[in-house]
């Protein structure tokens, strides 16, 4: 078995709009600003707050406006985190690319009210039904031919393949915060056992569109008290001997991934600070370890417990040993 | 290191449920094919899609209607099994009944905790009228309908079959859910295959599941031009590798099977179908809709799973093509197959199921499979029934109309995903 470290990290978080924008206002205490979600006014729902983000100039980090009407935000913000940790890595100059292998989670699927309301307004009979009929002669033609990218639960990860040239083994696992460790653990072993040089591994989520909301207070997977929170968080994972050989500075050493089932209650450790950002909490949450220069618990003071929802009752605890380079 | 084995197959398809009554119309070259009855399709420019005709069993069982409080999803999931989950998202009831037969070949009565779960699946079926309130999408009005006590969930989310196998099976040691669009099945499958080869789990049952027969998956396709509007074709609209081809067909179902270390298999006396022996898994990073022109992506797939079965190309005596019927797909996959088996694609029998199935998008690679599976066990290999005249760049040994006899060791199943994923599993043939 390869040592394994990281040598790239994204983020995009409620906390900063860079990794070590985030990395900072997490080490200073900082909590992530609210806004109302006005979309709930008058309903059983008002109040109900969600995590701002910072701004930031997508087509400025992308490199050009020519991807964005493919992506929806979680894509945005799934290769804005991708970016700049695979920046930092410089894997596209290192790595042959089908040796780099891509290791992904998605959340729930989140087209934004705007890609869909042009489609289902056409579509409304006199009725205020909806209508097949109408959605063949008035909604189609309305609609964004491109809606399909936004919607397909694959698509941001293979935005992410495409924008940075990644060719090799793959896994796209959806949508919860489980999944999201479970390709943490893939892409660990991957380059533990040389399966792939290097793994660039992360998940983006959305769960503050009024669609996603909605469902997951209807659900009770979001607590009153809670509030969720738009969010990503890439890292590139290669060997110790790899980023030696090419003098790549090492931002951790990732001794272990490690998912074991447990009895306690779901934790999410970023939650009452970040917001909750379902599954890329793990990802925030591996990332900060590997970038708070220390061990796991300079991040959470715990572990990341994530209820495995398919399977009743199971819950898994994400546990890693990352040692900062510093 | 394990060597894997299939114990038990099920499949719940347009051209037959179950695996007697799949593999009969495979062989007899029978098509799924026919006019959409799902839903009004009138206004549409696409009315055709393989729409699984035979009720599912869905089989009945107690843990259905357990709530578990802690997991607030569950309520949900409980309310939706019900009430018939497969009414309002046919493919979670296509899986059920697809994991009941399988499990039931392998033997297994529950799943424990050192088992694998893991099932592909594309796109949340979603109702349209749950968007609407007021002849509009206000989601004041969704959200103060939403909350009301006993109000169904606005979403299905894609791990439902999973969570409701788990209830009705037994919960796993594990459940993943992946999502890589028409490679989903198969690398579901090839995922939990590297998992029982390395012995982090006793038994896999795993595959995929979908339905996009209705308005929004068709529609949503219709205008990426990826369906075929050739309604009067009917039964032949898809001819995947065929001069005249005009594009692929939605079809439905699911398939499952179930992988345990072949020789803990024999040694408790199961029969073993077939070897899996090989998965090869990569990108295109080329584009969201198209395959690499140069077919890269999908050769170097095969070329993985080749080597991770150890096995040379030559030894590969059929292949089972991802053959979506679109024009750019079938040429550069044809063009990667001659590529990788230079010196034998002219002797490979290549059958393309979709043109019989419709295209499954995420369940496609496990029914494909399932097909391989079959047909190293009834040792024919299915017919390409509406394969007229092989088009330009499609040159492969394409099986004819009808089924040939087949003896051959290794067989190739391919699954190329929308958005650039490519998955190739190989299979060995396993008497007794």
């Amino acid at each position: 078995m390869a040592d394994v470290v990281a040598t790239g990290i994204g983020l995009v978080t409620s906390l900063g709009a860079t990794a070590d924008e985030t990395a900072a206002a997490w080490r200073a205490g900082g909590c992530a600003l609210r806004r109302p979600l006005g979309e709930f006014d008058g309903t059983a729902l008002a109040g109900s707050e969600t995590a701002v983000l910072p701004a930031f100039d997508a087509s400025a980090r992308l490199g050009g406006r020519r991807m964005l009407k493919f992506m929806s935000h979680a894509a945005v913000l799934g290769c804005m985190a991708a970016r700049e940790a695979c920046s930092q890595a410089a894997t596209r100059r290192r790595f042959e690319p089908g040796r780099v292998g891509l290791f992904c989670a998605t959340g729930l699927a989140a087209a934004g009210v705007q890609d869909v309301a042009p489609l289902i307004e056409q579509s409304t009979d006199e009725h205020g039904r909806f209508s097949c009929r109408l959605l063949g002669e008035r909604g189609l033609p309305a609609t964004n031919p491109l809606l399909s990218f936004k919607i397909l639960a694959n698509m941001p990860p293979c935005l992410v393949s495409i924008q940075e040239s990644i060719k090799g083994p793959n896994y796209i696992f959806t949508p919860w915060e489980s999944q999201s460790a479970a390709a943490l653990l893939e892409a660990w072993q991957a380059v533990a056992e040389g399966e792939v040089q290097c793994a660039v591994v992360g998940a983006a989520d959305s769960p503050s569109n009024p669609a996603a909301f909605v469902f997951l207070r209807q659900a009770g997977l979001l607590g009153a008290d809670e509030y969720p929170a738009d969010g990503a968080a890439y890292v590139v994972l290669e060997s110790a001997e790899s980023a030696a050989r090419s003098g790549q500075p090492v931002l951790a050493r990732v001794d272990s991934v490690d998912l074991r089932p447990v009895s306690s209650r779901p934790c999410d450790p970023l939650g009452n600070r970040m917001g909750r950002t379902f599954a890329a909490a793990p990802m925030i949450w591996f990332a900060l370890a590997c970038l708070g220069c220390g061990a796991t618990a300079a991040v959470a003071g715990s572990s990341f417990v994530c209820p495995d929802y398919a399977a009743p009752g199971s819950r898994w605890e994400l546990r890693i040993e990352a040692r900062g380079a510093a | 290191m394990n060597r894997v084995g299939i114990t038990g197959f099920g499949v719940v398809s347009p051209i037959g449920v179950a695996r007697e009554a799949f593999w009969q119309s495979l062989a007899d070259g029978r098509g799924g094919i026919g006019p959409i009855t799902r839903f009004d399709c009138s206004a549409f420019s696409v009315r055709l899609a393989g729409e699984v005709k035979q009720r599912a069993e869905v089989p009945a069982g107690d843990r259905v209607d357990a709530i578990d409080a802690i997991d607030g999803i569950d309520a949900i999931s409980a309310t939706a099994a019900t009430a018939g989950v497969a009414a309002d998202d046919p493919k979670v009831g296509f899986a059920l009944a697809a994991c009941a037969e399988a499990l039931g070949q392998a033997g297994i009565a529950s799943l424990t905790r050192d088992t694998l779960l893991h099932l592909g699946v594309s796109l949340e079926a979603f109702d349209m009228q749950k968007a609407i309130c007021g002849g509009r999408p206000d989601f004041r009005s969704i959200a103060e309908r939403s909350m009301r006590p006993g109000a169904p969930p606005l979403q299905i989310p894609l791990d439902t079959a999973s969570r409701l196998i788990a209830r009705r099976f037994g919960v796993p040691g594990r459940s993943l859910t992946n999502c890589s669009a028409c490679a989903a099945g198969a690398q579901a499958i090839g995922h939990a295959f590297r998992c029982v080869r390395a012995g982090r789990c006793a038994a896999a049952v795993c595959g995929g599941l979908d339905s996009m027969i209705n308005p929004l998956g068709v529609g949503g396709f219709q205008m990426l031009g990826a369906l075929t509007t050739d309604n009067a074709r009917g039964e032949s609209a898809c001819r995947p590798f065929d001069a005249s081809r005009s594009g692929t067909v939605l079809g439905e179902g699911a398939a499952v099977v179930v992988l345990e270390p072949l020789d803990a298999a024999r040694a408790a006396g199961k029969r073993v179908l077939a070897e899996v022996c090989g998965y090869g898994s990569t990108l295109d990073a080329w584009s969201l809709s198209a395959p690499d022109p140069e077919g890269d992506g999908a050769a170097r797939a095969m070329l993985a799973a080749l080597d991770d079965a150890g096995i040379r190309a030559e030894q590969i005596a059929h292949i089972n093509a991802h053959g979506t019927a679109t024009r750019v797909n079938d040429e550069v996959e044809a063009a990667a197959i001659r590529r990788v088996f230079a010196r034998t694609w002219q002797r490979i029998p290549v059958s393309s199921t979709k043109s019989m199935t419709g295209h499954l998008i995420a369940a496609a690679g496990a029914v494909e499979v399932g097909a391989c599976l079959l047909a190293l066990v009834m040792k024919q290999v299915p017919p390409n029934p509406f394969l007229n005249s092989v088009g330009q760049g499609c040159e492969l040994a394409h099986v004819g109309h009808a089924a040939v006899p087949f003896d051959g060791e290794y067989v190739m199943s391919n699954s190329f995903g929308f958005g650039g994923q490519n998955v190739s599993l190989v299979l060995r043939r396993c008497d007794g």
